[in-house]
């Protein structure tokens, strides 16, 4: 589902959560960012729609790693893979801060780790942080120290 | 022991010389007193010759006599026969005396004498038949008598002479039989001698044979009880011969009476397990043919004549006896015991890892499906309150932010859970950090707190240990932020960190470990402080000292801490001083 704003560039969400997902949108909507969102249920829908040949590349993606089917790394690992979309900027978005998850993620090639936050300012402060943030840029530095997001 | 043997070997053998040396001395000494003895009889009988040499001259000279006065041709035998004797016997005197120069000279001499005084008899003789007058026949008669004065006189002096050479001759015998009993004496007191020694030493060794030999029975049994107690016996096998002998507990660790039958190869793999004789027939086969044997030790079942299953270990090792021939000498043990409790070991590993397994799986489960829900009931209540605050009475407005407090409170409390029992040893690794900017990033992390209560945080500089570094990150973090919550009402807090190196005999309770060096990392604050004699209680888990109400602490987090400073095999304590503050103290290894 879109959101029909006259847009810059657009933002996709993949999350199996349906509370995540409304949280999310809500965030953004309140943000008043010049972007579109594209939510998608699960990896699949992600891979979908991202081979689509009329789809415009998305600026961020956030991935959720829980998801049914291929899990979030999985896909991170697809993406990577994948010729036309290995420069994508890619945030895991999760409820889990297990070190093990942390590591996955960033060997796997992603670009910043989000930690679902348990308040809705929380959520509208870091989704801003992200979206603004400029990914995958010759000057940002993936380092272990700040490739969980923090505030 | 062999360089005695050489010693006695050559002391005997010096022995027997010296015997024989004797001997031959004897010998001489009997030879010089037969000798001597002989010497003495020549003298005698060259004494006599003479006497008997002169009584012929004597009988010829009576019986010319005889004829003369008779005129019977009768009395004229005698002289013949003593013309002949005298040519005899002056013969044999000639052959006696042979080794006396002066001897043979008077000889020579008296023969002469003999000879005139033979010429004048036969003169006399011839003038007595041709019937002379009277005076040229006395004339010859006192001639002749002269001649036997002469004569007389001549073998008195060599009569003298042997009587001289006879005194010589027996005081030389005399001396010759005086010393023969003392040269028996003096070897048989040698002899004697020689014969005490050995049997001294025979004695010695005997005796000595004696001690060795029941050091060597004790030995013996002492082996034989040291092999039953260690359930283990040895065995040999003579691969050329092939003869195969076992100690007396082989048997009994087969359950037989020792030697009670006989243990061939075959015998033996009967006891074995079916399934583990191959490897022994196949073993032994290699042994005898390639005359090799791994010197590995190697593992099988036995079944005793009772029946019941026991696990057998055997070692070999090639060695050759004097003449070469290769033997295999070994010990097998009984390992049962070892074995069932390395399997009872195997078994609670297996638990333990399935224990572990099942751990990390609640973790991850905690992880994510307990806080799923609990974050997005926070979540959805800051929602309400944000949206509808207009709309919503005053008591629910609190009803709400007393359930968002529960809800934080439980998400706190399994953050906190989870991070316990992740804070284990066993997968991390530990690497060399430097404690100051593990501090830094504490610091970073709780930077909001920090701000909020305008605390201010001091620290000397800390070393580089081989640390955890997230755990000792996470411990920095607890520790400041305990501070940080029991501070002063009104009272900016002040952490103070500061860091020194002790001995471990200095401090009370490091005393058990043996001399070592620590870092003592000290965290001061000046907060409430608490009653030192809950000092040790405070590191419980979920141990509290002020009511839930008030702070909003868990009571995981000094747990959190004492359980990341036992990781690092060191101590933790602490020092309240009511209404001042606290100290901790970490007590870190120094490598």
């Amino acid at each position: 589902m879109t959101i029909n704003h006259p847009q810059s560039f657009s933002v996709i969400l993949a999350d199996d959560d349906e509370d995540d997902r409304l949280f999310f949108r809500e965030a953004i909507q309140d943000l008043n960012i010049n972007a579109s969102l594209v939510v998608v249920n699960d990896g699949t829908q992600l891979m979908s729609y991202l081979n689509r040949n009329d789809t415009i590349l998305p600026k961020l993606i956030f991935l959720d790693i829980n998801m049914p089917g291929k899990n979030g790394i999985k896909i991170l690992q697809d993406i990577r893979h994948t010729d036309l979309l290995k420069e994508l900027p890619v945030a895991i978005y999760s409820t889990s801060t297990s070190p093990k998850d942390v590591k996955s993620a960033l060997d796997n090639g992603a670009d910043v780790y989000i930690k679902k936050p348990s308040d809705y300012d929380g959520l509208k402060k870091i989704l801003s942080k992200a979206i603004l943030s400029n990914w995958r840029t010759k000057s940002s530095i993936n380092t272990k120290d700040n490739f969980v997001l923090s505030l | 022991m062999q360089k005695s043997n050489l010693f006695f070997r050559s002391l005997f053998i010096i022995a027997v010389f010296l015997l024989m040396l004797i001997a031959g001395i004897i010998y001489r000494q009997l030879q010089m007193v037969k000798n001597s003895s002989k010497l003495v009889m020549h003298t005698y009988e060259v004494n006599l010759k003479m006497e008997q040499l002169f009584s012929a001259v004597k009988d010829a000279e009576a019986s010319q006599r005889g004829y003369i006065i008779t005129g019977e041709t009768l009395y004229l035998d005698p002289y013949f026969t003593s013309l002949n004797n005298v040519k005899n016997y002056y013969n044999e005197l000639k052959f006696m005396t042979a080794d006396n120069l002066i001897q043979q000279q008077n000889l020579e001499k008296l023969n002469d004498l003999i000879n005139t005084r033979f010429k004048l008899l036969s003169e006399t003789l011839k003038l007595h038949i041709a019937g002379h007058n009277n005076d040229s026949l006395n004339s010859l008669l006192l001639k002749g008598e002269n001649v036997m004065s002469d004569i007389r006189i001549h073998i008195h002096t060599m009569t003298q002479i042997e009587n001289g050479l006879l005194d010589m001759r027996q005081k030389e015998n005399d001396n010759q039989r005086s010393i023969t009993p003392i040269i028996f004496l003096i070897v048989i007191l040698f002899s004697l001698c020689i014969f005490i020694l050995s049997y001294y030493q025979i004695n010695e060794d005997a005796n000595r044979l004696v001690k060795l030999n029941s050091n060597l029975l004790i030995t013996n049994k002492i082996f034989e009880h040291a092999e039953e107690i260690a359930c283990m016996s040895h065995w040999q096998w003579d691969l050329t011969t092939n003869k195969l002998t076992y100690s007396d507990n082989q048997y009994r660790l087969l359950g037989l009476e020792p030697q009670s039958i006989d243990l061939s190869l075959k015998a033996f793999s009967e006891f074995v397990h079916p399934d583990d004789r191959n490897i022994l027939l196949e073993r032994s086969k290699l042994a005898i043919k390639v005359g090799e044997s791994p010197s590995a030790p190697y593992y099988f079942r036995v079944i005793r004549k009772d029946g019941e299953l026991r696990y057998f270990k055997a070692i070999g090792k090639l060695t050759s006896d004097l003449h070469g021939n290769k033997i295999l000498i070994g010990v097998t043990i009984d390992v049962t015991d070892q074995h069932l409790s390395e399997l009872n070991l195997e078994e609670k590993n297996k638990e333990l890892e399935r224990s572990n397994a099942e751990l990390e799986s609640f973790n991850y489960l905690a992880s994510h499906d307990l806080q799923e829900p609990i974050r997005k009931i926070q979540t959805f209540i800051s929602r309400i309150i944000e949206k509808e605050k207009d709309h919503i009475s005053e008591s629910a407005l609190d009803y709400f932010s007393r359930m968002q407090l529960s809800a934080h409170r439980m998400q706190k409390l399994i953050e906190y859970l989870l991070m316990y029992s992740r804070t284990n040893r066993t997968d991390q690794i530990f690497e060399y950090s430097d404690l100051n900017k593990l501090l830094d990033h504490a610091k970073q992390e709780l930077s909001l707190a920090i701000e909020e209560k305008n605390a201010t945080i001091i620290s000397s500089p800390l070393p580089a240990i081989k640390v955890i570094p997230a755990q000792i990150q996470q411990l920095f973090i607890n520790l400041i932020s305990n501070s940080l919550k029991y501070s002063k009402d009104k009272v900016a807090p002040v952490i103070n960190i500061n860091s020194e190196i002790v001995d471990s005999k200095d401090i009370t309770e490091l005393k058990n470990e043996p001399g070592r060096k620590y870092h003592k990392i000290s965290v001061t604050d000046n907060g409430m402080g608490f009653e030192q004699e809950y000092a040790e209680s405070i590191f419980l888990l979920f141990h509290r000292l002020h009511e839930r109400s008030e702070f909003s602490g868990s009571g995981i987090g000094l747990s959190i801490c004492k359980k990341i400073v036992e990781n690092h095999l060191g101590f933790i304590s602490a020092e309240g001083r009511p209404g001042e503050g606290a100290t901790f103290n970490i007590y870190l290894l120094a490598s």
